[in-house]
């Protein structure tokens, strides 16, 4: 697993409601935000939780890089051809991060995780969401019993993994 | 086009499409209902869709304001 990870919206907002939200710093060095993001961000709560992480050091602010901008929305248009949900610039441009400098992404967004499934050149990076990360902690012993995690995440962010979503953890629920 | 998955394709097309049932079924469409114009198209079209930064934007809120009030007022589930 890389050391460095960008996150999206879609993963930060439910993140910061996890009464556990400082165990993603046991998976990774520093959390990138990309600026689009960061500006996506308006509730005290959140803001407070980027904050307090970009103070401790344990998040940083990805800058904008014309050349990862450009590959982003091209795959913004690419996707917007497809008969599935697209993805939108900011998750566009973390995937193209990702891919590029290795870094793991995080999000809970439909189109992008749809992309890293279906788009052969985006097919090595590696996407992780919250339910990966909770089965990543568990792994390492962060968490006592990862069904147990799961059900107090579920709860407290009302993000809600489907049958197909948990099969692949099914020895471990 | 050119080196698509298809067969991915097809099941991403099916795995939103249950996202999608799920939020109708579990969502509080009493509260939606009674939501004045602007914000009530926008918890629908999240609804129909997941795609909340366009229904943030709908509302005029920021995404995660708009999110929080999806999922704690409006009882929609986040899936996707």
């Amino acid at each position: 697993m890389s050391a460095n990870a960008v996150a999206d919206a879609s993963f930060l907002i439910d993140w910061v409601k996890y009464s556990r939200s400082k165990l993603l710093f046991k998976l990774f060095e520093v959390v990138f935000i990309s600026e689009s993001v960061l500006a996506e961000l308006r509730s005290e709560k959140t803001l407070t939780w980027v904050a307090q992480g970009l103070e401790e050091g344990r998040l940083a602010v990805l800058p904008e890089f014309p050349d990862a901008s450009r590959e982003a929305l091209q795959l913004v248009s690419r996707s917007r051809r497809l008969p599935v949900r697209a993805v939108d610039y900011p998750e566009a441009y973390c995937m193209v991060i990702g891919r590029e400098l290795g870094y793991t992404v995080l999000t809970e967004n439909g189109g992008a995780l749809a992309v890293r499934d279906y788009d052969p050149a985006f097919a090595g990076v590696e996407v992780l969401r919250a339910l990966d990360v909770l089965y990543r902690l568990w792994r390492l012993g962060h968490l006592e019993s990862f069904k147990e995690g799961l059900k107090l995440y579920e709860h407290e962010t009302k993000r809600l993994y489907t049958a197909r979503d948990l099969a692949k953890y099914g020895d471990a629920l | 086009m050119s080196g698509i998955d298809e067969g991915k394709l097809r099941e991403w097309v099916e795995r939103l499409r249950e996202a999608r049932e799920i939020r109708r079924k579990y969502a509080n469409w009493e509260f939606i209902k009674s939501q004045p114009p602007k914000l009530r198209v926008a918890l629908e079209y999240f609804v129909e869709t997941g795609d909340f930064r366009t229904a943030a934007a709908m509302a005029e809120m920021g995404v995660d304001e708009f999110v929080d009030l999806a999922r704690y007022r409006a009882g929609i589930p986040l899936v996707y």
